[in-house]
């Protein structure tokens, strides 16, 4: 009995005395914010987690390649799904909070704020080389995001005035505290915005290498470059930058339009999204196939093509047409589908060759120069390759039409509507409704530094 | 845990037989009201150890000391009575026990207590009031028969996860669900698979292995269990073996089961009524737009197809049990098995449960004793999909009537305006959860001083989840070529805990008990999963025969908790309680900056009917006021929440790094301080007896998520940051009407209520997109919040909606939102009836719950004068027609959305009365079973939800969709009723 008075304290004290051991418990799906970065792979792989962030629905996913053309849809196409979010994008009836103004502002500033944990940490890649092109990456990543929501939550950029509406946000430090994270920071003006896209792309280009794989390289961020010019009317910088991507001879058309979109990483790409069966943006409620595809077992089929678009738009002998659209068999049967979009685990071309012709072409006609090319050559290379019709003097309605043909529903048109300042249906290109709204958990949450957009 | 106390009365008899020399020898027999001979009672001289136990036959013989005066008699169930000692012989007859025994035993934490010296508040809810029911789990054996505790089953599914609340909602985004602790060991209560909607874990249990639950709750009776106690405790207790001869007992039952109510929907004439006036008011063709819709041409068929009742199926429920129990003074034991087989009421839903169950208990000496109670089930759970899933059967009434059943070739007809989902119990389609798991635990008890007793305890919750799915390519997810899923979950929590108790009994007027302990607690639970596609045919169904393996996954987690706790008791004069207990907890669960949490209370009573002025009162037998003030926590706030973390995310084929949580290195429990204030009473020598009791809870410290601006890479950071109170009232009356030699009627009555309010939050939560439920500082958990529904204006049949200023528009944008309901109920109770007459004997078992307002979201989709083509409820034809017509449904018009904006048109009153149970049994005469070698036999008809009043217009009102999280109660979504059983059964003693 006196034993036990003595063990049963002895007991409590060792108990105590390791248990602040005991309850240490490390997650195992997970690591410590504090030790997650340490070396060269660490921080490589912290790239790749931005591109993989990229490759999510709210981003490049779906978002960005489908909702500028939904936005476009009038005598174009419809949206036939059940999902509130994607019809109040088709019909310029978002709400503030919109789910999907919602998700891909927030997925965009995550993968922002992971490119600049790595440029925060490149003191720890030892590599001199790597380091250089992490950075590039970092860069490029940061600016091409800010781009695109610059593009779609901003007031169009217009090169006849001083660009002082709202853009968004301009994040270039990186967030891994509490009070790092609840920072309130305002809004910048749009022709703030394309100054950074541009110092960050521009850096970008002398920081990547020509060739890096699937991962962005010197000339994915200089046809990034060239749509940021093209979009600012800058026409000279916008063919320098397509010209450069075409001449260093690392692109070139496919044979026929199909290739690049049943084939993985082709020549005629220059960046796309990687995907496989496992690690898609998705297969059920998210994901280009998903959202486009009526194939047996495959798609939801919520958008449609509006027939007279195609019959329209495409010679009947257009290789396009016959690659590119047919009629449905799986989910809303016997309608037309855009092909592009055709499996869950195909990759996602982002920008292809074929853009950096047309681009060309464009800005050598308006500026009645043949750098590279002439306007004729740049257009019947892509009007060849598809079978169609070769126009011996290009008008510039011809190119801009061309544009459509080609990359219809690859997330061009309403960004193109905009900057040409035209219209859909009866939205003006400025229209108020053809900017998303801010989510409205942004500007809660940032107790109103975060400002509405007009209309909303 | 009276048979530990007879274990520990045994062990003090053999000892003190040997002490006295000088004796004299007593003989008697023990028998019930009836003259049939009771064993295992206890007979003692009062004031010794001195005392024998009666045999099989109710007899005893033995000695005691010449100066012995008193013999004390005592037995499970019966009322205790002294009697003085005069000669050698006895005959006794002992009364059958009081409907609410004060000296009843009743489990608290790591302990027990008797009923009257109890200074907290517990609700006991004993094996007797649910055997032989057709339970899908053993929590709901507490509906309506255990105050303070508000079950929702949520729906008719088998093996289903239910609410059980106790005394409110104490928490938003932390566990809201009661601790369980089975025979002291802490059990795994929450979902473990990967289904949308979570499982039910302790639907693995027998409930015919249960002796007794415990509900401690409130603060004085669960601090003990410190950080884990704020929704209250259940303690579970399986039963152990009795002293005397080996009893086998054998049970069955079979019987059969419906849904409580089916809904009507149009048929094919109503249903082309109504849609050629939708379609003719927007100026459609409506059989144009039905193949437009369909893809078929079916609106010109005669097909009359009744799709919803095609949900349905017959369910049947079978059970085999068998029990062996028995033991000496030394060693006791108990071995059980059973087989339960339930076909559930909704197609392809099935559980089948085989259990056994070994209980032993071994008196080694004066001062030690061991014991150990092992269990293994296994378990097989054919589950039934998501409510919100295409697949779910429910989902089947919205088909139009017009589509026939089967297609040309005979089979299901693919070509319908929504999933058929009737193909997806096809063949060899399947979405089975199979589980294993063993409750176990192994003790030593030693006792190191008469007074002083230490006891040690292993104890592991061992539970293996196989989740295994096959669709094949006729199947909505199993196009075009088949989909496999295996999933395996296996967690193991062990728990030690050692405790010192100290009791000091017969000390004149004073009287202390004491205990401290020491628990460790590690909780481990590893995941497996993998995914694939693409089958040569539909009859392989493994993923080893798949093409395409699409996904696969492995995970772990881990818990820990290091708890020091103590408790103390005083009692003085028999008349003056006080107690007091603290727990400190650790765990790996709170921040660094603040991993212990101290969580004490402290208790009153006081006894006043022992008080002179009122002890020979001949009316008031028993009056007791008690108090108790406490402090509990929540620590159900995730593993890993308060840290800073980074993840895998995966581009194609590599993985890249991505910041996933920022985290509080402060961040840690929900506290919950409670008070208490309750009033024990008894009447007639408690022949009525009850209890009152008031509670207000003050949960602070709430973990809400604080919206951060998403411009700096995250969405929220988890804070302790919210408060909210629950207070309520507590009411039961038990009396035993009628008792005559013949015919018994005993009554029990409970009435509960809850009021809860959020005082404290970051922002409001508003509803989603489809649901009602909201957060809003003021207001109680979940409170429908939207637009007002104002019916239909007579001239042209638009929907109207309330404006702020409280007149209509027909314009949805212009209304404003209010406050549409609450699904909380004001109250909410049982009623329990029992009689007996000879050999007959009836249990009636009501529950209720009145003043909860529910939602329904499929009305949107199901009532909504035909806005689109789904098939709708049968009022819908009491739709606008003309100008002046006076109705609440308005005009239809096809896509037009009249009436389709979400809004009050779809609350209800969830209010019901429910027949929950009927069990009427015959015990055959003993006579004529002792020639046949039987000890007793009874035979039953019982009933499960037999009847149900409500005003409810849907399936069931007992009804939670748990698709959609916590915050949306009360929500329906094409969820299925429950079933009413009806079964026949036979148990026999051998």
């Amino acid at each position: 009995m006196k034993n036990i008075f003595k063990i049963l304290p002895l007991a409590a004290l060792l108990a105590t005395a390791s248990c602040k051991k005991v309850l240490e418990v490390e997650p195992q799906q997970s690591i410590d914010a504090a030790t997650a970065l340490q070396n060269d792979q660490d921080v490589n792989s912290a790239v790749v987690g931005c591109y993989a962030l990229m490759g999510g629905g709210a981003l490049y996913g779906t978002n960005f390649l489908m909702l500028p053309d939904l936005q476009g849809s009038e005598s174009y196409c419809s949206w036939r799904g059940t999902f509130q979010s994607f019809r109040q994008v088709a019909s310029k009836t978002m709400t503030r909070d919109n789910a999907e103004a919602s998700r891909t502002w927030i997925a965009a500033y995550r993968a922002i704020n992971n490119a600049n944990i790595v440029l925060a940490n490149l003191g720890k890649v030892n590599d001199a080389a790597l380091r250089t092109q992490l950075e590039g990456e970092a860069l490029f990543i940061r600016g091409i995001l800010h781009f695109e929501l610059v593009r779609l939550y901003g007031l169009p950029y217009d090169p006849a005035t001083s660009n002082s509406q709202l853009g968004v946000v301009i994040k270039t430090t990186a967030a891994t505290d509490e009070a790092a994270a609840s920072e309130k920071i305002a809004r910048s003006t749009v022709a703030q915005v394309y100054a950074r896209v541009l110092t960050d792309l521009n850096t970008a280009v002398t920081k990547l290498p020509d060739d890096n794989g699937t991962r962005a390289d010197k000339y994915t961020a200089l046809a990034f470059l060239s749509r940021v010019y093209l979009q600012m009317g800058n026409y000279a910088a916008a063919r320098d930058a397509a010209n450069e991507v075409i001449a260093s001879g690392a692109y070139e058309l496919a044979p026929i339009p199909l290739i690049p979109f049943t084939n993985k990483n082709t020549a005629e790409s220059i960046w796309e999204i990687q995907q496989n069966e496992q690690n898609n943006a998705g297969q059920a409620n998210d994901g280009m196939a998903t959202f486009f595809a009526s194939k047996p077992g495959i798609g939801r089929a919520d958008v449609r093509m509006n027939t007279s678009f195609i019959s329209s738009f495409y010679e009947s002998f257009d290789f396009r047409r016959r690659d590119w659209y047919y009629v449905g068999t799986g989910a809303r049967p016997g309608n037309t589908y855009c092909f592009k979009w055709n499996a869950f685990e195909q990759n996602l071309p982002v920008i292809r060759i074929a853009e950096m012709y047309l681009t060309r072409a464009e800005c050598n006609l308006r500026l009645s120069t043949n750098v590279g090319d002439t306007p004729a050559n740049d257009l019947d290379l892509i009007r060849s390759r598809s079978n169609a019709s070769s126009i011996a003097v290009p008008v510039l309605a011809d190119i801009l039409n061309e544009r459509v043909r080609e990359l219809a529903f690859e997330g061009l048109r309403i960004h193109d509507i905009k900057r040409l300042k035209t219209a859909t249906g009866s939205f003006a290109w400025n229209d108020n409704k053809l900017v998303f709204p801010i989510p409205q958990r942004e500007v809660d949450a940032s107790v109103g530094v975060i400002v509405q957009n007009p209309g909303y | 845990m009276s048979k530990k106390i007879n274990v520990m009365l045994a062990l003090m008899l053999l000892m003190t037989q040997l002490v006295w020399a000088q004796n004299k020898t007593l003989t008697g027999k023990v028998t019930d009201n009836n003259g049939a001979p009771i064993s295992g009672v206890s007979v003692m001289v009062k004031g010794t150890t001195a005392g024998t136990f009666t045999g099989q036959d109710g007899t005893f013989s033995f000695t005691v000391p010449d100066n012995a005066k008193t013999l004390v008699i005592s037995a499970v169930g019966y009322a205790t009575q002294e009697i003085a000692v005069s000669g050698s012989s006895y005959q006794l007859s002992l009364k059958v026990a009081e409907a609410q025994n004060l000296d009843e035993v009743v489990v608290v934490g790591y302990g027990t207590k008797i009923k009257k010296d109890i200074t907290s508040s517990v609700a006991k809810v004993t094996s007797k009031e649910f055997q032989n029911l057709p339970l899908p789990s053993f929590e709901q054996a507490l509906q309506g028969r255990a105050s303070g505790v508000y079950i929702n089953t949520g729906s008719g599914k088998l093996g289903q996860g239910l609410n059980i609340r106790v005394r409110g909602i104490s928490s938003i985004s932390a566990n809201q669900q009661p601790f369980v602790v089975i025979d002291g060991v802490p059990v795994v209560s929450q979902s473990l698979g990967s289904a949308t909607e979570p499982d039910n874990p302790l639907a693995t249990l027998n409930p015919d292995d249960i002796e007794s639950i415990e509900v401690l709750k409130d603060a004085s009776s669960s601090a003990i269990y410190g950080a884990r106690a704020s929704n209250g405790v259940l303690l579970v207790t399986t039963k152990s073996g009795k002293q005397g001869r080996t009893k086998l007992n054998v049970g069955f039952f079979t019987g059969w089961s419906e849904p409580t109510k089916k809904q009507k929907f149009l048929d094919a004439t109503q249903y082309k009524e109504l849609f050629t006036a939708a379609a003719d008011n927007m100026g459609y063709v409506a059989a144009d737009e039905f193949e437009a819709e369909t893809g078929t041409t079916d609106w010109n068929s005669t097909n009359n197809t009744n799709w919803s009742d095609q949900a349905f199926q017959e369910g049947y429920i079978r059970q085999y049990n068998v029990s062996l129990n028995g033991g000496d003074a030394r060693t006791k034991f108990l071995f059980s098995g059973s087989f339960n087989d339930q076909n559930g009421i909704i197609l392809g839903n099935r559980l089948t449960r085989a259990t056994g169950r070994v209980n032993v208990d071994h008196t080694i000496n004066k001062n030690f004793k061991v014991g150990a109670n092992l269990s293994l089930v296994q378990s097989n759970n054919y589950r039934v999909p998501s409510d919100n899933a295409f697949s779910n059967p429910i989902q089947l009434n919205a088909l139009p009537p017009l589509h026939p059943l089967l297609a040309a070739d005979g089979k299901n007809n693919q070509a319908t305006l929504y999933y058929n989902n009737l193909i997806e119990v096809e063949d060899n389609n399947r979405n089975l959860s199979k589980t294993y798991r063993s409750i176990s635990s192994i003790y030593a008890e030693w006792n190191i001083m008469p007074n002083l007793r230490f006891r040690t305890q292993a104890g592991i919750d061992w539970n293996n989840l196989q989740e295994n799915q096959f669709l094949g390519r006729r199947t909505l997810d199993g196009a075009p070529e088949g989909y496999s899923y295996d999933n395996q979950v296996t967690s193991s929590v062990f728990t030690n805990t050692n405790t010192l108790q100290w009791n000091n009994k017969a000390a004149g007027n004073h009287n202390i008990d004491a205990l401290v302990g020491i628990e460790y607690q590690r909780g481990i639970a590893n995941g497996a999963s993998v995914e694939g596609r693409a089958f040569p045919s539909d009859r392989f169904t493994r993923i080893a025969n798949a093409a395409i393996i699409s996904s696969g996954s492995s995970t772990e987690t881990q818990f820990r908790f290091m708890s020091y706790f103590a408790r103390a008791n005083y009692k003085f004069k028999n008349k003056y309680l006080l107690g007091a207990s603290v727990r400190a907890d650790g765990s790996s669960r709170f921040g660094a900056d603040n991993r212990y949490g101290l969580f004490p209370a402290v208790s009153a009573g006081w006894i006043i009917s022992e008080e002179s002025f009122l002890h020979s009162n001949r009316i008031l037998s028993f009056l007791k006021l008690r108090t108790s003030y406490g402090r509990t926590g929540n620590a159900e706030i995730g593993n890993f929440s308060s840290l800073s973390l980074y993840t895998s995310a995966a581009y194609a084929n590599i993985a890249g790094l991505v910041t996933s949580q920022i985290g509080v290195p402060g961040l840690t429990w929900e506290n919950t301080d409670q008070f208490d204030i309750g009033l024990d009473f008894g009447f007639w020598n408690n022949r009525i007896s009850g209890e009152i009791d008031y509670f207000k809870k003050n949960t602070k410290d709430i973990l809400l998520n604080v919206p951060l601006p998403a411009t700096n890479g995250y969405t929220n950071i988890t804070k302790n940051i919210g408060d909210m109170t629950n207070s309520g009232w507590e009411f039961t009356l038990n009396a035993n009407i009628i008792r005559s030699s013949s015919f018994n009627w005993t009554t029990s009555f409970n009435i509960s209520t809850y009021k809860n309010e959020v005082t404290r939050l970051v922002s409001p939560v508003p509803p989603g997109a489809r649901t009602l439920g909201r957060l809003a500082v003021g207001s109680p958990f979940g409170e429908f919040y939207g637009r007002k529904y104002m019916g239909v204006d007579p001239a042209n049949g638009d929907a109207l909606y309330m404006k702020a200023d409280g007149s209509t528009t027909n314009d949805y944008s212009a209304a404003v939102d209010t406050v549409l309901g609450d699904p909380n109920p004001d109250f909410y109770g049982g009623w329990n009836n029992k009689f007996s007459y000879k050999g007959f004997d009836l249990d009636i078992q009501c529950q209720f719950v009145s003043g909860n307002d529910l939602y329904n979201i499929a009305g949107f989709f199901q009532s909504v004068n035909g806005d689109y083509f789904d098939n709708q409820t049968v009022d819908q034809m009491n739709y606008w027609k003309k100008p002046g017509d006076v109705t609440d449904i308005p005009q239809p018009r096809l896509y037009d959305g009249n009436g389709a904006g979400k809004s009050s048109r779809w609350v209800q009153d969830g209010s019901y009365f429910r027949i929950k149970s009927v069990n009427l049994g015959y015990n055959f005469p003993r006579k004529m079973l002792q020639k046949v070698k039987i000890d007793n036999a009874r035979l039953y008809v019982a009933a499960q939800n037999l009847f149900t009043f409500t005003k409810y217009k849907g399936y069931d009102p007992e009804v939670n969709a748990t698709y959609i999280g916590n915050l949306n109660l009360g929500h329906d979504f094409y969820t299925p009723p429950q079933a009413r059983t009806i079964t026949v059964g036979i148990n026999l003693g051998f």
